[in-house]
């Protein structure tokens, strides 16, 4: 009897025995695959980034490149990689790459467009010896140097900022760090094109309007109008625009260009030299307005694009005695932006513009003493937020593409 | 009734103490282990799923369907501080931006459960009413970061500033046996959402 009993105990100790080492063991296999499956996500998706960026960085290394990968070998998974023209006339591209480990999929889809030195608040190649920038100075868009960036006192970069060279601070990090509201990277290595302004008298000799042969061109946007003339004694002529510029691309061969006016559509200057001194150089007489200013009327469409292949200097003259407004995207290929006489003409207010400045060397506008103008202009730069998304007709490119949109 | 009776129904009367003690020690030790077992099971895939939902919504931070529609990525997040965050992004791919907040509710919303800790975390899609579950979270706390990596101290006035974001998060399980909470936590040392360095 006793023995059966004993029996019955030991089996029924086992039997909870069984059922609860089974419980445990569910408990631990779903914990497993549990981790399991978020390790596998997480690995597949780490895979597909690093294709996105393996195809990204061929995409910078050779913009026609369209071969996509095919079940690539990676970190113990694969990836695919296909790249599509979604936009052919606007050549927009997009990747989308696929990492999968473990029976897990992740995808990554990264658009790219064509990029353009418009978008660029400020560029230049070399910041002109040690000019520093301070807390007085702000950069509202995207910004890119080629040489060190010099930060005194907290500059404020709203844009992205990239700059080839380093960061130099005037006292320390502490004193002087910029404030860089849209990301910072160092190393960027992206060059000024040598011919960007000549390769502009084809798309003149296309659809365009181009002026050749002349020492010195006058030109006077006037809404749909342009007046020009040769000499300033000369009375204007005029064109009517649309007609004579359908592609808006608007040349000067190897002279010296005067502007001022008011510009209706979207147009770009372009003014060159052929190694004759002082040529392809663009003089600002007066203000170069929009019809209608984009900060007061936000659908307009007025878009100019001011391409020097040397420097885009404000005249020394009695209309920019007392401020000067301009809007439009510079671009100085050989020089860069300044003021005419800065140093020795009167103080002549502020330059209010609108727009973006690309250029080879950063040029003086003025001087200043004590925090206040002794000659020439004070500053007042305001980004034309449209230029992130548009640019003025045939204005340089930098040969690459730009990241637009990353959906992960 | 003999003496050895008496000896054998103590005796019995014994070993059947020391068994039913056992057994009751089996009981009470074999429901603790599969309340915590079971508790620290539901805790992983609560934390996995509050990570996974994180993850996938913190990487879209300034992302929009349309590029043209949000070009300037520096408007990307509204406000953050170290509980809390709205951002705009375009959650369902339609090229109109969204709002996500993430916030922390008090503990005194789950005084309910047994874990005096446990709070609700929410998530809101623009103005629609906050949605939640309650995941034993017990602790969501954001870092944020610069472009030079360096870290930016409360409160956040200038949310333009942030370009990545180390995420922590705590999860309790929200009853436990004798109050013994089982507890993970996670990190995302640092979250980059590449929109808000496209251009």
């Amino acid at each position: 009897m006793s023995g059966k009993a004993s029996l019955l105990v030991v089996m029924g100790f086992n039997l909870i025995f069984l059922v609860l080492s089974k419980n445990f063991g569910d408990v631990s296999s779903r914990t497993v695959d549990n981790y399991v499956n978020y390790y596998q996500g997480t690995v597949a998706h780490d895979i597909a980034i690093s294709a996105a960026n393996i195809a990204a960085n061929q995409i910078f290394l050779d913009p026609t490149w369209d071969d996509g990968y095919s079940d690539i070998p990676f970190q113990g998974g694969s990836y695919d990689v296909q790249l599509a023209v979604i936009d052919p006339y606007k050549n927009i591209r997009e990747i989308t790459a696929e990492g999968n480990f473990g029976g897990k999929t992740s995808t990554v889809k990264v658009k790219f467009a064509p990029s353009k030195f418009s978008k660029f608040a400020y560029y230049s190649v070399s910041e002109g010896g040690t000019i520093w920038w301070t807390g007085n100075d702000t950069v509202w868009g995207p910004f890119h140097t080629q040489d060190y960036l010099r930060a005194a006192y907290h500059p404020v970069f709203y844009g992205k900022a990239t700059t080839k060279k380093s960061l130099i601070y005037y006292t320390s990090q502490k004193a002087d760090k910029p404030y860089f509201l849209g990301g910072y990277e160092q190393g960027v290595n992206l060059p000024l094109p040598s011919d960007a302004v000549d390769k502009m008298e084809s798309f003149a000799d296309d659809d365009g309007l181009k002026f050749s042969g002349k020492d010195t061109v006058y030109l006077m946007f006037a809404g749909d109008s342009l007046k020009y003339k040769y000499k300033h004694s000369d009375p204007y002529l005029s064109l009517y625009l649309p007609a004579e510029s359908p592609n808006g691309m608007i040349f000067a061969k190897d002279c010296v260009l005067r502007l001022k006016g008011t510009v209706k559509g979207q147009y770009t200057i372009g003014c060159s030299s052929t190694m004759s001194l002082g040529k392809g150089t663009i003089y600002l007489d007066d203000d170069i307005v929009f019809n209608q200013d984009p900060r007061i009327h936000p659908t307009s469409n007025d878009l100019l694009g001011i391409c020097a292949e040397n420097s885009v200097y404000i005249t020394d003259n009695i209309p920019n005695r007392s401020d000067i407004n301009i809007h439009g995207s510079i671009y100085c290929e050989k020089g860069g932006f300044g003021a005419q006489n800065y140093d020795s003409r009167p103080k002549s207010g502020n330059i209010n513009l609108l727009g973006g400045i690309i250029q080879n060397t950063r040029k003086a506008v003025g001087t200043f003493s004590s925090g206040s103008i002794k000659t020439g202009f004070a500053k007042r730069y305001a980004y034309d937020n449209r230029l992130l998304v548009a640019s003025p007709p045939f204005f340089p490119g930098t040969g690459g593409f730009e990241i637009v949109s990353w959906l992960e | 009734m003999g003496f050895s009776t008496i000896l054998d129904v103590i005796g019995s009367m014994i070993i059947g103490g020391i068994l039913l003690s056992i057994t009751m020690r089996l009981n009470d030790a074999a429901t603790a282990k599969t309340y915590n077992y079971s508790g620290e099971l539901s805790l992983q895939e609560n934390m996995a799923t509050v990570a996974q939902i994180i993850e996938d919504d913190f990487r879209k931070i300034g992302y929009c369907a349309d590029w043209n529609k949000f070009p300037d990525p520096t408007k990307a997040v509204v406000f953050a501080n170290e509980s809390s965050i709205k951002y705009l992004t375009d959650i369902d791919y339609d090229s109109n931006m969204d709002s996500i907040r993430y916030y922390l509710g008090p503990t005194s919303e789950l005084l309910s459960t047994p874990n005096p800790r446990d709070r609700m975390l929410y998530r809101v899609l623009n103005n629609e009413a906050p949605k939640s579950a309650n995941l034993g979270v017990t602790q969501f706390r954001m870092v944020y970061f610069d472009a030079l990596g360096d870290t930016l101290l409360p409160p956040i006035l200038n949310p333009a500033l942030i370009t990545s974001v180390e995420i922590n998060l705590t999860v309790e399980s929200v009853a436990a046996y004798d109050t013994a909470y089982s507890s993970a936590f996670w990190r995302q040392i640092r979250l980059v959402a590449r929109n808000l360095k496209n251009r």
